[in-house]
Protein backbone atom coordinates (compact mmCIF):
# COMPACT_ATOMS: atom_id res chain seq x y z
CA UNK A 1 0.00 0.00 0.00
CA UNK A 2 1.32 3.45 -0.95
CA UNK A 3 2.37 5.93 2.09
CA UNK A 4 1.66 9.62 1.37
CA UNK A 5 3.47 12.27 3.78
CA UNK A 6 1.68 15.99 3.55
CA UNK A 7 4.38 18.14 3.78
CA UNK A 8 2.70 21.88 4.54
CA UNK A 9 1.58 22.53 8.20
CA UNK A 10 -1.75 23.72 7.29
CA UNK A 11 -2.31 20.43 4.82
CA UNK A 12 -5.65 18.83 5.76
CA UNK A 13 -5.74 15.24 7.44
CA UNK A 14 -6.78 12.42 4.81
CA UNK A 15 -8.22 9.49 6.26
CA UNK A 16 -7.72 8.20 2.73
CA UNK A 17 -7.27 4.09 3.06
CA UNK A 18 -4.35 4.08 0.99
CA UNK A 19 -2.78 6.29 3.61
CA UNK A 20 -1.19 5.13 7.25
CA UNK A 21 0.80 8.68 7.56
CA UNK A 22 -0.88 11.68 7.79
CA UNK A 23 0.31 15.38 7.97
CA UNK A 24 -0.97 17.43 11.27
CA UNK A 25 1.00 20.17 11.66
CA UNK A 26 4.46 20.78 12.59
CA UNK A 27 4.80 20.05 16.53
CA UNK A 28 7.33 22.55 17.60
CA UNK A 29 10.69 24.08 15.97
CA UNK A 30 12.34 21.51 14.40
CA UNK A 31 12.82 22.60 11.17
CA UNK A 32 12.37 19.92 7.97
CA UNK A 33 10.58 17.32 10.15
CA UNK A 34 7.57 16.37 9.07
CA UNK A 35 4.58 15.68 11.68
CA UNK A 36 3.10 12.45 11.01
CA UNK A 37 0.80 9.95 12.13
CA UNK A 38 1.79 6.03 11.58
CA UNK A 39 -0.68 3.22 12.39
CA UNK A 40 1.25 0.21 13.50
CA UNK A 41 3.03 -2.59 15.75
CA UNK A 42 5.75 -1.45 18.05
CA UNK A 43 8.89 -4.16 16.92
CA UNK A 44 11.49 -5.16 18.03
CA UNK A 45 13.82 -3.55 15.35
CA UNK A 46 16.60 -6.13 15.19
CA UNK A 47 14.97 -9.50 15.17
CA UNK A 48 12.18 -8.15 12.24
CA UNK A 49 15.51 -6.44 10.49
CA UNK A 50 17.65 -9.33 10.52
CA UNK A 51 15.37 -12.01 10.30
CA UNK A 52 17.13 -14.63 11.94
CA UNK A 53 15.17 -15.43 15.03
CA UNK A 54 12.30 -16.13 11.68
CA UNK A 55 10.42 -15.19 9.10
CA UNK A 56 8.50 -11.72 9.31
CA UNK A 57 5.19 -13.03 10.36
CA UNK A 58 7.08 -14.88 13.37
CA UNK A 59 9.07 -12.17 14.66
CA UNK A 60 6.18 -9.78 15.77
CA UNK A 61 3.07 -9.50 17.87
CA UNK A 62 2.87 -11.92 20.28
CA UNK A 63 4.65 -15.09 19.84
CA UNK A 64 7.82 -12.64 19.42
CA UNK A 65 6.98 -10.55 22.78
CA UNK A 66 8.98 -12.15 25.29
CA UNK A 67 12.02 -11.89 23.01
CA UNK A 68 11.23 -8.31 22.19
CA UNK A 69 11.07 -7.24 25.94
CA UNK A 70 14.30 -8.47 26.62
CA UNK A 71 15.92 -7.22 23.61
CA UNK A 72 14.29 -3.38 24.27
CA UNK A 73 15.19 -3.52 28.10
CA UNK A 74 18.67 -4.52 26.53
CA UNK A 75 18.69 -1.15 24.62
CA UNK A 76 17.63 -2.36 21.29
CA UNK A 77 16.13 0.47 19.18
CA UNK A 78 12.20 -0.50 19.16
CA UNK A 79 10.18 0.62 15.79
CA UNK A 80 6.99 1.25 14.48
CA UNK A 81 5.96 -0.72 11.67
CA UNK A 82 3.47 0.73 9.39
CA UNK A 83 1.06 -0.99 7.61
CA UNK A 84 2.52 -0.39 4.69
CA UNK A 85 5.93 -2.24 5.65
CA UNK A 86 8.29 0.75 6.36
CA UNK A 87 9.91 0.48 9.68
CA UNK A 88 10.20 3.74 11.63
CA UNK A 89 13.35 3.66 14.24
CA UNK A 90 11.69 5.23 16.98
CA UNK A 91 14.33 7.90 18.62
CA UNK A 92 12.59 9.59 21.37
CA UNK A 93 9.20 9.32 23.45
CA UNK A 94 7.37 12.04 24.56
CA UNK A 95 9.98 14.53 25.41
CA UNK A 96 12.23 11.77 27.69
CA UNK A 97 15.56 12.59 27.34
CA UNK A 98 16.99 9.01 26.92
CA UNK A 99 17.22 7.96 23.43
CA UNK A 100 14.37 5.35 22.87
CA UNK A 101 15.25 3.09 26.32
CA UNK A 102 12.68 4.11 28.27
CA UNK A 103 10.15 2.45 30.62
CA UNK A 104 7.68 3.91 28.20
CA UNK A 105 9.34 1.99 25.51
CA UNK A 106 8.83 -1.58 27.34
CA UNK A 107 5.11 -0.37 27.81
CA UNK A 108 4.46 -0.39 24.07
CA UNK A 109 6.33 -3.17 22.82
CA UNK A 110 3.99 -5.08 20.66
CA UNK A 111 1.24 -3.05 20.88
CA UNK A 112 -0.59 -1.90 17.79
CA UNK A 113 -1.16 1.82 18.06
CA UNK A 114 -1.33 5.22 16.47
CA UNK A 115 1.61 7.78 17.08
CA UNK A 116 1.91 11.31 16.30
CA UNK A 117 5.31 12.80 16.22
CA UNK A 118 8.35 13.92 14.08
CA UNK A 119 9.89 12.10 10.90
CA UNK A 120 12.98 12.12 10.00
CA UNK A 121 15.33 10.55 7.38
CA UNK A 122 19.07 10.32 8.39
CA UNK A 123 21.62 8.39 6.51
CA UNK A 124 18.60 6.80 4.72
CA UNK A 125 17.16 5.43 8.50
CA UNK A 126 13.76 6.64 8.85
CA UNK A 127 13.58 7.89 12.67
CA UNK A 128 10.41 8.82 14.52
CA UNK A 129 10.09 11.16 17.52
CA UNK A 130 7.30 10.13 19.06
CA UNK A 131 5.03 13.11 20.88
CA UNK A 132 1.96 11.36 21.78
CA UNK A 133 0.46 7.66 20.83
CA UNK A 134 -3.26 8.97 20.01
CA UNK A 135 -4.23 5.03 20.56
CA UNK A 136 -3.26 1.92 21.44
CA UNK A 137 -4.97 -0.95 20.95
CA UNK A 138 -2.75 -3.20 23.13
CA UNK A 139 -0.82 -6.63 21.62
CA UNK A 140 -3.41 -7.33 18.73
CA UNK A 141 -1.16 -9.55 16.95
CA UNK A 142 -1.98 -12.98 18.51
CA UNK A 143 0.24 -14.82 16.29
CA UNK A 144 1.09 -17.39 18.63
CA UNK A 145 -1.74 -19.25 17.87
CA UNK A 146 0.40 -19.93 14.60
CA UNK A 147 4.11 -19.57 15.91
CA UNK A 148 4.23 -20.34 19.55
CA UNK A 149 6.78 -18.30 21.67
CA UNK A 150 9.43 -17.34 19.18
CA UNK A 151 12.37 -18.13 19.72
CA UNK A 152 11.03 -20.84 21.90
CA UNK A 153 13.97 -20.68 24.18
CA UNK A 154 12.50 -16.65 25.04
CA UNK A 155 10.43 -18.00 28.22
CA UNK A 156 13.42 -20.57 30.03
CA UNK A 157 12.61 -23.79 31.53
CA UNK A 158 13.46 -23.63 35.26
CA UNK A 159 16.57 -25.47 36.10
CA UNK B 1 15.26 -3.79 39.43
CA UNK B 2 14.47 -7.34 40.05
CA UNK B 3 16.74 -10.50 40.27
CA UNK B 4 16.76 -12.99 37.68
CA UNK B 5 14.83 -16.14 38.53
CA UNK B 6 17.20 -18.47 36.48
CA UNK B 7 20.53 -18.35 36.29
CA UNK B 8 20.47 -18.87 32.32
CA UNK B 9 17.54 -16.57 32.78
CA UNK B 10 15.67 -14.89 29.89
CA UNK B 11 18.35 -12.00 29.59
CA UNK B 12 20.68 -14.34 27.83
CA UNK B 13 17.62 -14.75 25.10
CA UNK B 14 18.71 -11.03 23.63
CA UNK B 15 22.20 -12.39 23.91
CA UNK B 16 21.45 -15.30 21.79
CA UNK B 17 19.79 -13.29 19.36
CA UNK B 18 21.82 -10.55 19.37
CA UNK B 19 24.87 -13.05 18.49
CA UNK B 20 22.67 -14.74 16.14
CA UNK B 21 21.84 -11.47 14.29
CA UNK B 22 25.48 -10.11 13.56
CA UNK B 23 25.13 -11.37 9.94
CA UNK B 24 23.03 -8.76 9.63
CA UNK B 25 21.92 -8.53 5.24
CA UNK B 26 23.50 -5.84 3.98
CA UNK B 27 20.85 -4.66 2.00
CA UNK B 28 18.06 -4.81 4.67
CA UNK B 29 16.97 -1.45 6.12
CA UNK B 30 13.46 0.02 7.27
CA UNK B 31 11.98 -3.10 6.33
CA UNK B 32 12.37 -2.58 2.86
CA UNK B 33 14.74 -5.29 0.64
CA UNK B 34 16.36 -5.09 -1.84
CA UNK B 35 17.32 -7.30 -4.75
CA UNK B 36 20.89 -6.32 -4.33
CA UNK B 37 23.40 -4.44 -2.14
CA UNK B 38 24.00 -2.12 -4.79
CA UNK B 39 20.16 -1.26 -5.63
CA UNK B 40 20.11 -1.04 -1.62
CA UNK B 41 23.27 1.11 -1.68
CA UNK B 42 21.54 3.23 -4.71
CA UNK B 43 18.09 3.98 -2.93
CA UNK B 44 20.00 4.88 0.37
CA UNK B 45 22.34 7.70 -1.23
CA UNK B 46 19.14 8.93 -2.71
CA UNK B 47 17.31 9.83 0.09
CA UNK B 48 18.86 13.32 2.29
CA UNK B 49 19.00 13.75 5.29
CA UNK B 50 16.61 15.95 6.85
CA UNK B 51 17.24 19.23 8.30
CA UNK B 52 16.91 19.37 12.23
CA UNK B 53 17.57 15.68 13.76
CA UNK B 54 17.14 16.00 17.13
CA UNK B 55 20.52 17.81 18.44
CA UNK B 56 22.84 15.63 20.45
CA UNK B 57 24.94 17.62 22.53
CA UNK B 58 28.00 14.79 22.79
CA UNK B 59 31.27 16.20 22.84
CA UNK B 60 33.09 17.53 25.90
CA UNK B 61 33.88 14.77 27.69
CA UNK B 62 36.77 13.96 30.39
CA UNK B 63 37.51 10.52 31.41
CA UNK B 64 39.85 8.31 32.37
CA UNK B 65 41.00 5.16 29.39
CA UNK B 66 42.23 2.29 30.42
CA UNK B 67 46.02 3.44 31.19
CA UNK B 68 44.40 5.38 33.90
CA UNK B 69 45.68 8.60 31.29
CA UNK B 70 42.65 11.27 30.98
CA UNK B 71 41.27 11.35 27.60
CA UNK B 72 38.99 13.80 26.54
CA UNK B 73 36.24 13.76 24.16
CA UNK B 74 38.68 15.11 21.23
CA UNK B 75 40.87 12.75 19.65
CA UNK B 76 44.80 13.23 20.18
CA UNK B 77 45.41 12.08 16.97
CA UNK B 78 42.34 14.36 15.20
CA UNK B 79 40.76 11.31 13.53
CA UNK B 80 36.86 10.12 13.61
CA UNK B 81 35.36 8.27 16.69
CA UNK B 82 32.86 6.15 17.06
CA UNK B 83 31.73 5.41 20.50
CA UNK B 84 29.40 3.23 22.24
CA UNK B 85 27.88 3.40 25.74
CA UNK B 86 28.09 -0.47 27.18
CA UNK B 87 29.97 -2.38 29.54
CA UNK B 88 33.09 -4.85 29.10
CA UNK B 89 31.26 -7.99 31.32
CA UNK B 90 27.97 -7.19 28.68
CA UNK B 91 26.74 -10.21 26.72
CA UNK B 92 23.61 -8.66 24.83
CA UNK B 93 24.38 -6.24 22.55
CA UNK B 94 28.17 -4.65 23.65
CA UNK B 95 28.77 -8.26 22.47
CA UNK B 96 27.99 -7.35 18.76
CA UNK B 97 27.57 -3.53 18.72
CA UNK B 98 31.58 -3.35 20.03
CA UNK B 99 33.20 -6.17 17.47
CA UNK B 100 30.54 -4.77 14.86
CA UNK B 101 32.98 -0.99 15.58
CA UNK B 102 36.51 -2.62 15.37
CA UNK B 103 35.23 -4.31 11.85
CA UNK B 104 33.86 -0.70 10.37
CA UNK B 105 37.78 0.71 12.12
CA UNK B 106 39.15 -2.16 9.85
CA UNK B 107 37.68 -1.64 6.68
CA UNK B 108 37.94 2.08 7.02
CA UNK B 109 41.79 1.42 7.56
CA UNK B 110 42.18 -0.82 4.51
CA UNK B 111 40.87 2.32 3.22
CA UNK B 112 43.34 4.68 4.45
CA UNK B 113 40.90 6.15 7.12
CA UNK B 114 41.99 5.58 10.78
CA UNK B 115 38.91 6.05 12.66
CA UNK B 116 39.06 5.52 16.77
CA UNK B 117 36.47 3.33 18.32
CA UNK B 118 35.67 4.54 22.29
CA UNK B 119 33.82 2.22 24.76
CA UNK B 120 32.27 4.36 27.80
CA UNK B 121 31.44 2.15 30.45
CA UNK B 122 28.15 2.58 31.90
CA UNK B 123 29.43 -0.24 34.69
CA UNK B 124 32.29 1.76 35.79
CA UNK B 125 31.96 -0.21 39.48
CA UNK B 126 33.15 -3.31 37.49
CA UNK B 127 34.83 -1.34 34.40
CA UNK B 128 37.88 0.06 36.21
CA UNK B 129 40.75 1.02 33.87
CA UNK B 130 42.37 -2.29 34.69
CA UNK B 131 39.22 -4.06 33.79
CA UNK B 132 38.92 -2.19 30.66
CA UNK B 133 42.46 -2.74 29.75
CA UNK B 134 41.78 -6.68 29.75
CA UNK B 135 38.58 -6.13 28.09
CA UNK B 136 38.61 -3.20 24.70
CA UNK B 137 41.73 -4.96 23.38
CA UNK B 138 39.42 -8.27 22.79
CA UNK B 139 37.38 -6.30 20.19
CA UNK B 140 39.99 -3.95 18.64
CA UNK B 141 43.90 -3.03 19.41
CA UNK B 142 43.36 0.69 18.99
CA UNK B 143 40.00 1.07 21.18
CA UNK B 144 40.15 3.03 24.10
CA UNK B 145 37.79 1.81 27.04
CA UNK B 146 36.67 4.90 29.19
CA UNK B 147 35.75 4.80 32.84
CA UNK B 148 35.84 8.27 35.51
CA UNK B 149 33.97 9.91 38.20
CA UNK B 150 30.47 9.24 39.11
CA UNK B 151 30.26 12.76 37.90
CA UNK B 152 32.21 12.62 34.70
CA UNK B 153 30.48 9.48 33.48
CA UNK B 154 26.86 11.40 34.66
CA UNK B 155 28.27 14.53 32.24
CA UNK B 156 28.96 11.95 29.28
CA UNK B 157 25.83 10.11 29.88
CA UNK B 158 23.69 13.39 29.42
CA UNK B 159 25.37 14.84 27.03
CA UNK B 160 24.62 11.46 24.67
CA UNK B 161 21.13 10.75 26.04
CA UNK B 162 21.99 7.43 27.76
CA UNK B 163 20.48 6.34 30.65
CA UNK B 164 21.67 3.30 32.01
CA UNK B 165 19.90 0.97 34.83
CA UNK B 166 20.32 -2.36 36.22
CA UNK B 167 17.45 -5.09 34.53
CA UNK B 168 18.54 -8.02 36.81
CA UNK B 169 21.28 -9.24 38.55
CA UNK B 170 22.10 -12.55 37.14
CA UNK B 171 23.41 -15.06 39.75
CA UNK B 172 26.32 -15.44 37.59
CA UNK B 173 27.52 -12.78 35.82
CA UNK B 174 26.19 -9.96 37.82
CA UNK B 175 24.40 -6.81 37.26
CA UNK B 176 22.88 -6.81 34.18
CA UNK B 177 22.14 -2.88 32.42
CA UNK B 178 20.26 -1.65 30.11
CA UNK B 179 21.76 0.83 28.40
CA UNK B 180 21.97 2.34 24.87
CA UNK B 181 22.80 0.67 21.82
CA UNK B 182 23.27 3.36 19.02
CA UNK B 183 26.76 3.57 17.86
CA UNK B 184 27.75 7.84 17.96
CA UNK B 185 30.12 9.49 15.38
CA UNK B 186 32.02 11.63 16.27
CA UNK B 187 34.39 14.04 14.67
CA UNK B 188 38.19 14.59 15.38
CA UNK B 189 37.38 17.75 17.89
CA UNK B 190 34.44 15.94 19.59
CA UNK B 191 31.41 17.10 18.14
CA UNK B 192 28.24 14.86 17.39
CA UNK B 193 27.96 13.86 13.67
CA UNK B 194 25.20 11.17 13.68
CA UNK B 195 24.41 7.93 14.94
CA UNK B 196 24.05 4.28 13.60
CA UNK B 197 21.01 1.87 14.70
CA UNK B 198 22.86 -1.01 15.53
CA UNK B 199 21.27 -2.59 12.81
CA UNK B 200 23.33 -1.79 10.35
CA UNK B 201 25.82 -3.99 8.98
CA UNK B 202 29.30 -3.12 9.10
CA UNK B 203 29.72 -2.02 5.60
CA UNK B 204 26.95 -0.08 5.47
CA UNK B 205 28.38 1.91 8.55
CA UNK B 206 31.92 2.14 7.14
CA UNK B 207 30.42 3.88 3.60
CA UNK B 208 28.63 6.22 6.30
CA UNK B 209 31.68 7.12 8.31
CA UNK B 210 33.28 7.60 4.88
CA UNK B 211 30.34 10.35 3.28
CA UNK B 212 30.46 11.83 6.62
CA UNK B 213 34.52 12.26 6.60
CA UNK B 214 33.93 13.47 3.28
CA UNK B 215 31.96 16.25 3.92
CA UNK B 216 28.55 15.59 4.43
CA UNK B 217 26.34 16.86 7.54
Amino acid sequence: MKMRRLRTPAATVLASLACFIVAAGRLSAAPGAQVVEIKGEIIDTWCYLSGVMGGPDAVVGSAHHTCALWCAAGGIPVGVKAEDGTVYMVLKVKGEDPLAQTDTIMELQSDSIVAKGQHYVRDGVNYLVVADVISNEGITNRNHEDFGVVPGFAIPEKK
Amino acid sequence: MVRAPYSSGPGMVCAAAVLACSFVAAGAHNGVTHKSADEAARHLKEQENTPGFPNIKGGDFRLIDQSGSGRSSKDPQNRFQLLFFGYAKCKAICSVALPRMAEVADRLEAEGVMVTPLLITVDPERDTAAALAEAVPKYHPRMIGLTGSEKALDEAYRAFQIERKVVFVDPEQGAVYAHGSYIYLLGPDGTFKTLFPPILGPERIAELVHRYIGGKS
